[in-house]
């Protein structure tokens, strides 16, 4: 299937989500700027073409879960839930500021929509199982999607998870791995190489499919087949590039966590979005949700 | 099941099977969690076999015990997830602190064979400082039951309350303390002999202890006021400050380091709320080994011989009282 169209759209959508992520972490000072873009195309085709939720109802219990097991990727989610409705989204002006909803790491009990708290890296595929577990032995339909970060996959936690995961058979599970080969200190086949990283999950009893994560059609389909997989868990490697979509940070290590020193650095990361950046009406509620 | 044998002949951790299957069938969320130990915790064989669709051996896995708890929790399930203490507290603390304390996910941890109870396993399972690490986490509730009626009263209580709870397992037979009439409440400590002289406060396994030496101080004329705290968190502060008004005098004793668990957590209140001469029996600091109890009780210097001497050294102390 593929419709320009849509295609068209939703690039948009993503040059709104890289501007106002940009401009979010210069507004708070700092933050991970690196994977959250690296997740720009995936976060969006979950919630706009795969997952069904209801921002009236945030707790309906036969929407599909998400969680965002690399919790220092909130600013993406946080674009996404706020143009899904879930809050306003002037609030995605108050990333990290004192009593904030939307704090650096993603918490159920802070933000509407958020599933599960995660921050410590490791923990977000248990707690996914837990809620697939869950939801098969309760006879529900609905899917768990996990992202997991490839740095976080260093952690044994994972690991223990993996097994779980598959000797259970959580066909309802969908992990994603947003494999953008960095990690804080460096690249991951230098720090902890993952490799052979797909081999690893089918020793694990997991169905594993690859995409490239910045395409849509290859997200789409990737996930879409994902969902249609019986008998064990599926783990899906996202190929992504940290930093996606800004030439200050593209592919660069330092992209984990920005600093911004000075009004010099709040406009050298915004040009660094080049001419995809859509500055000006984003923050505005009133501007017609592409839902 | 041994529904006729009077509780306390049953081993504790029989009770803790038994009374989880008891609450499985009045709630439909609760389920089990156990890291390969399930035999020790007393759930196997009695629920894995009553409710196999409740009942989750994740394997040698800890951390992945707690995450896959809070998940159930936080879609309505109350996990009661055990260990024994080291794996299912300092093992496992980021997770417990992350995964559930600060998700405020309602998730029971149990924590078994609490300090030297851990007896021939050894100093890398004698968990001395659980009552401590959990007692400074946000949003955790904390207990040690000194017999089966008190340990039954908890579980009824956990599966009612929402929200994270730790309580320690003592696995054996322990002899009674209270009866099936007993009621527990958080924050509320037992009362178990009236004094003036000295305020003896204990938790878990050393209460029989301290209740043995309260009763033989009585005898050379020293009139212990004993109070059993199954709830180190949250602390019954205002019974403890009414005996210590009294008399001045407290010593406390626990199966645990003596920095931080519940001789801290009355040291910490007095020092604010009325300030009284201390005394704290437990385990210096140091690590378990493997030994008799009572070779680790004169080594430490918390059975009754020890709780007695420390009453009589209490007594040649003028009070203090402010």
């Amino acid at each position: 299937m593929h419709d320009d169209t849509i295609d068209l759209n939703l690039d948009q959508l993503a040059g709104e989500f890289r501007y106002i992520i940009t401009e979010m972490i210069c507004l708070a000072g700092s933050g991970h700027l690196g994977g959250a873009l690296s997740l720009v195309e995936i976060i969006i085709t979950l919630y706009w073409r795969l997952m069904r939720v209801n921002p009236d109802n945030p707790q309906w219990e036969e929407r599909d879960r998400l969680v965002l097991s690399k919790g220092h990727a909130g600013p993406v989610l946080y674009t996404a839930l706020a143009y899904k409705g879930f809050f306003p989204k002037s609030w995605l002006t108050t990333l990290n500021a004192d009593g904030t909803y939307l704090p650096s790491h993603v918490d159920r009990l802070r933000t509407s929509g958020i599933d599960m708290t995660a921050g410590s890296l490791g923990q977000g595929l248990s707690a996914a199982c837990g809620m697939a577990y869950r939801a098969k032995k309760d006879n529900l339909a609905h899917a768990v999607y996990c992202i997991i970060g490839d740095g976080e996959s260093n952690e044994g936690q994972i690991w223990e998870a993996a097994l779980f995961a598959g000797h259970h058979k959580l066909d309802n599970l969908i992990a994603i791995c947003d494999y953008n080969c960095l990690q804080i200190d460096g690249f991951t086949d230098d720090v902890l190489t993952l490799e052979p990283l797909a081999a690893k999950w089918t020793a694990f009893n997991w169905h594993v499919l690859e995409m490239d994560g910045h395409d849509w059609q290859s997200i789409y389909r990737t996930l879409d087949a994902a969902r249609q997989m019986r008998g064990k868990p599926v783990m899906v490697i996202a190929h992504t590039v940290k930093g996606k979509g800004n030439a200050v940070v593209e592919n660069l290590p330092a992209s984990h966590n920005i600093k911004i020193n000075s009004p010099a650095d709040h406009q050298k990361y915004l040009q660094g979005l080049g001419p995809a950046c859509l500055a000006g009406t984003p923050w505005q509620d009133s501007k017609e949700l592409p839902c | 099941m041994l529904t006729d044998t009077p509780l306390h002949e049953l081993e504790m951790r029989v009770v803790y099977g038994n009374t989880l299957c008891a609450l499985a069938a009045q709630h439909p969320n609760i389920y089990v969690l156990e890291a390969d130990l399930s035999k020790a915790s007393g759930t196997n064989p009695v629920f894995c076999c009553s409710y196999p669709d409740r009942f989750i051996n994740v394997g040698v896995c800890e951390a992945n015990m707690i995450g896959v708890a809070a998940g159930l929790a936080v879609e309505g399930k109350i996990p009661f997830c055990a260990s024994f203490t080291p794996f299912a507290t300092r093992r496992v603390y980021d997770q417990i602190t992350i995964s559930v304390a600060y998700a405020k996910a309602n998730v029971k941890i149990v924590g078994t064979a609490p300090g030297i109870t851990a007896g021939p396993n050894g100093g890398t399972h004698m968990c001395l400082q659980d009552l401590a690490i959990m007692r400074v986490m946000p949003h955790m509730v904390v207990l040690s039951p000194a017999d089966a009626y008190e340990l039954r009263a908890c579980l009824h209580w956990m599966a009612e309350y929402e929200g994270p709870v730790y309580l320690q397992l003592l696995r054996g037979q322990l002899p009674p303390i209270f009866d099936p009439s007993y009621g527990f409440a958080p924050g509320r400590a037992q009362h178990l002999r009236s004094g003036g002289d000295v305020t003896l406060v204990s938790t878990g396994y050393m209460t029989s202890f301290a209740r043995q030496a309260a009763e033989e101080l009585a005898a050379e004329g020293i009139a212990v006021d004993l109070w059993h705290h199954p709830s180190i968190k949250p602390l019954d502060g205002e019974s403890l400050a009414q005996s210590a008004r009294r008399t001045g005098r407290v010593v406390t004793v626990e199966n645990q380091s003596v920095l931080g668990g519940l001789g801290g957590a009355v040291c910490e209140f007095l020092a604010e709320q009325c300030p009284a001469y201390v005394s704290r029996l437990g385990v210096p600091d140091r690590f378990g080994e493997v030994a008799t109890e009572e070779y680790l009780f004169n080594k430490h210097g918390f059975g009754v011989m020890h709780i007695k001497e420390a009453c009589r050294t209490m007594m040649r102390r003028a009070q203090c009282r402010l």
